[in-house]
């Protein structure tokens, strides 16, 4: 096989650069990004914000205990989309073949153009160029794949770049602490550490047939990487299989009332969604978790559909059957799978002619004005968090 | 008891009723034949609780008796079995059944007859005669918009109702609907029942090819149809069937005239290239011509066709499932049809142009939601 070449791209505290862009006072200032309540998680923190030992999805109040004087700022995802758009469109622009794996992250395979450029010099100046137009300092990792593109480029930040020359992927990734492989969560990072695993380098030498036996497939995965082994094409565009949203509580809660209320939201939320870009799901599912971190889940196989007054009625049916335990709820979420392309297939008997015109009126006015312009009565007011930036933009 | 068969007409007979018996039916009894032999004929009978079927054959016996047979081990080994008379023999004490071939002998142990369930007893039952061409008709064209989906139990069978004009055969998915009326059946007393989709497609396969005479008798719970030596007894379907006639509109003023073969070509060619689960097919309706058009976004597939039509009534565009308007077009004979519309979210209806002269067809199907129409709406 072709040695590939795979260039990382990934723009620096994206959220803090968008906002120092737009504010001068902000540079060279602690400043964190997330929900302002006391649930609130840390989406992106600036590294003056770092220095005090905060890191992003640490509780906002954990992180304001650590650094008082950072400025807090609630986050703005209209204009982080903005941008993230802008630097979509330089490298658009210039690249064949790109994919974008979340809001400030890109992955560029620039296999057979080592010949006529030389990948480093021509990554150094796409750099440039999206740094010199919109402004965003971005680092980058090229290498012969993903994983270690990707590794390279966290090395790299700030603000840097990182060529692994092929042949030296093992030994550039030995030294580094496990924690650094993608996969590696919380808890295979404890499992590691329990097993006396810290750097890349002992994970190397493991068997991967141990690895499997701890970890089950996800095991020779991570071994896999650890390996600098990484087989997965730059894929520019795949298939959601399905869409979901969710919410924490400020503070849990008991009150089916406006449980049932925060679903309808989500549901109609999740339909328009639907609608809005031609696709009827298979499965609904609702999650809720106790405030004891108990998490459980129902879901439901139905009729093609996309029409909200045929999902929520189960969305609310299945809320019933989860939630059997006199227990706060903390998180509750509803996911919708089995997408197709495809429109709402008119019933003869349930699909009243007003309604049909009500739908795409409301979807228009939606679509015009705003997801929050026109909403069922019942869930006024249960405005939420709109979907999870670093699950990729939905909007392209 | 003992009794003497060739085996190749006993096996035909057992075919005629083996499809009432359920995969998994209710009580295990019902896995069984029950063999009754009364005077030198042999009475079969298959039930799934629902539905009863029997028919019956002459065999060389000299007492009666009866027993019920395990209808798989049956069925499989007449199936083997090269054309021959065979022996049963039958201890009607243990219910051991022995079946001597040329071959050699087989041991099978039945079950007492007495815990087969009893045929239910219809009273004050209206009587008719049906032709079996035409109801063979009538079940073929109303099957395929039956529904199979339980909660709305109504719909999964097909709603007769008899009237002093006519006799009507309606049947509805909530997606489909198809209206048959005969006007050469004409019952005194009004009423109407529905039927189970699994009886009628049993009655289907077995009504005989040349056309004969098919007496059906029903009350409020039972319908029984009888030729030549079939019985069939079924449960009707005990719900209100939905108010079908005012979902049928009356004011589908734009008309599409089209050869059936044309359009159906058309649209299974078009289908190849839809999303294979939703099959959703664009219609645009302008002047004397229809483009349909299919695309499937996940594997950049498109199709577009251009038809002739005789067009009468404003241009149109309105979305449809491929696989519904195949189905149903496939299921009528008619050289032309007539296509109905008026709003592209409003039932369309297929006419067959050529049809018999006591007989009327009306195909009703429901479009898919398009979510830019370029045909503008009225008002």
């Amino acid at each position: 096989m072709e040695n590939k070449s795979i260039l990382h791209l990934d723009l620096d505290t994206f959220f803090v650069s968008v906002e120092r862009l737009k504010n001068d006072d902000f540079i060279g200032k602690p400043i964190l990004i997330g929900g302002v309540s006391d649930r609130g998680v840390v989406a992106s923190c600036s590294y003056e914000a770092r220095a005090f030992g905060i890191s992003s999805a640490m509780p906002m109040r954990m992180a304001r205990q650590l650094c008082p004087e950072a400025i807090v700022i609630r986050g703005d995802m209209e204009s982080y989309s903005y941008y993230s758009k802008l630097v979509t469109e330089i490298i658009r622009s210039q690249v064949p073949l790109f994919e974008k794996s979340s809001i400030d992250e890109f992955y560029v395979d620039l296999s057979g153009m080592d010949k006529y450029f030389g990948c480093y010099k021509w990554a150094t100046e796409l750099r440039q160029q999206v740094t010199k137009e919109t402004g965003l300092p971005l680092s980058f990792g090229l290498s012969i794949n993903k994983t270690v593109s990707k590794i390279a480029t966290g090395q790299a930040k700030p603000n840097g770049k990182l060529y692994i020359n092929q042949g030296e992927e093992k030994s550039f990734l030995s030294p580094l602490s496990i924690r650094k492989i993608p996969m590696v969560g919380q808890n295979t990072y404890q499992l590691l550490r329990s097993m006396g695993v810290a750097k890349i380098k002992t994970l190397q030498a493991i068997q991967a047939e141990l690895m499997e036996r701890v970890l089950g497939k996800v095991g020779v995965v991570i071994w896999q990487k650890a390996n600098g082994i990484d087989h997965s094409p730059v894929e520019p565009y795949y298939e959601r299989k399905s869409i979901s949203t969710e919410r924490t509580f400020d503070q849990d809660t008991i009150d089916l009332h406006k449980l049932n209320a925060i679903l309808v939201h989500m549901t109609e939320e999740l339909t328009h969604k639907l609608r809005k870009t031609e696709k009827v799901c298979g499965c609904i599912a609702v999650k809720i978790r106790y405030t004891n971190f108990d998490t459980h889940t129902k879901q439901l196989a139905i009729p093609y559909t996309s029409a909200d007054h045929q999902l929520i009625p189960v969305a609310k049916r299945l809320l019933q059957q989860v939630f059997q335990r006199r227990l706060r709820i903390r998180l509750i979420g509803v996911r919708l799978s089995k997408l197709v392309q495809g429109t709402h297939q008119i019933h003869l008997f349930d699909d009243q002619e007003n309604m049909l015109k009500l739908y795409q009126a409301m979807d228009h006015l939606k679509q015009k004005f705003g997801t929050q312009s026109v909403v069922r009565a019942a869930s006024l007011g249960m405005r939420f968090r709109d979907f999870n930036p670093f699950k990729g933009d939905l909007s392209e | 008891m003992k009794f003497i068969v060739s085996s190749s007409a006993l096996l035909k007979r057992l075919s005629q009723v083996s499809g009432v018996i359920a995969t998994n039916p209710m009580v295990p009894i019902l896995e069984n034949f029950l063999f009754e032999i009364i005077d030198g004929e042999l009475k079969i009978t298959a039930s799934d609780l629902h539905i009863s079927m029997s028919t019956s054959i002459d065999v060389e016996s000299k007492e009666n008796g009866n027993i019920a047979v395990p209808a798989k081990i049956l069925l499989d080994t007449l199936k083997n079995l090269p054309e021959q008379p065979v022996t049963f023999s039958i201890d009607e004490n243990t219910f051991g059944i022995e079946i001597s071939a040329d071959a050699g002998k087989y041991k099978l142990s039945g079950e007492s007859a007495a815990d087969f369930p009893k045929l239910p007893v219809i009273d004050n039952e209206e009587s008719i005669n049906m032709s079996s061409d035409i109801l063979a008709t009538a079940i073929s064209n109303t099957l395929i918009a039956v529904s199979n989906d339980d909660i709305r139990p109504a719909m999964t069978g097909v709603y007769v109702k008899f009237t002093g004009e006519h006799t009507l055969f309606v049947s509805t998915d909530g997606h489909r609907l198809v209206k048959y009326v005969r006007e050469d059946i004409q019952v005194d007393t009004e009423s109407s029942i529905i039927i189970p989709k699994k009886a009628l497609q049993l009655l289907k396969s077995s009504l005989p090819s040349e056309n004969s005479n098919v007496i059906v008798n029903y009350n409020t719970a039972h319908v029984h149809f009888s030729f030549g030596s079939i019985s069939l007894i079924c449960r009707l379907i005990d719900e209100r069937f939905p108010d079908y006639s005012n979902v049928i509109p009356q004011d589908n003023t734009n008309k599409v005239g089209i050869s059936r073969e044309a359009l159906l070509s058309s649209l299974k060619r078009s289908a190849i290239y839809a999303n294979k689960t939703t099959h959703q097919v664009r219609f645009q309706i302008i002047g004397s011509e229809i483009q349909i058009s299919a695309e499937d976004i996940d594997f950049s597939n498109e199709a577009v066709e251009q038809l002739q039509c005789e067009h009468d009534g404003s241009d149109i565009e309105i979305g449809f499932n491929a696989r519904f308007l195949i189905e149903m077009l496939n299921n009528i004979t008619s050289d032309n049809i007539t296509l109905t519309l008026s709003e592209p979210n409003r039932a369309g209806l297929i006419y067959p142009q050529d049809l018999g002269e006591s007989e009327d067809l009306l195909l009703l199907v429901m479009p898919v939601m398009l979510s830019n129409p370029v045909a503008a709406t009225p008002n």
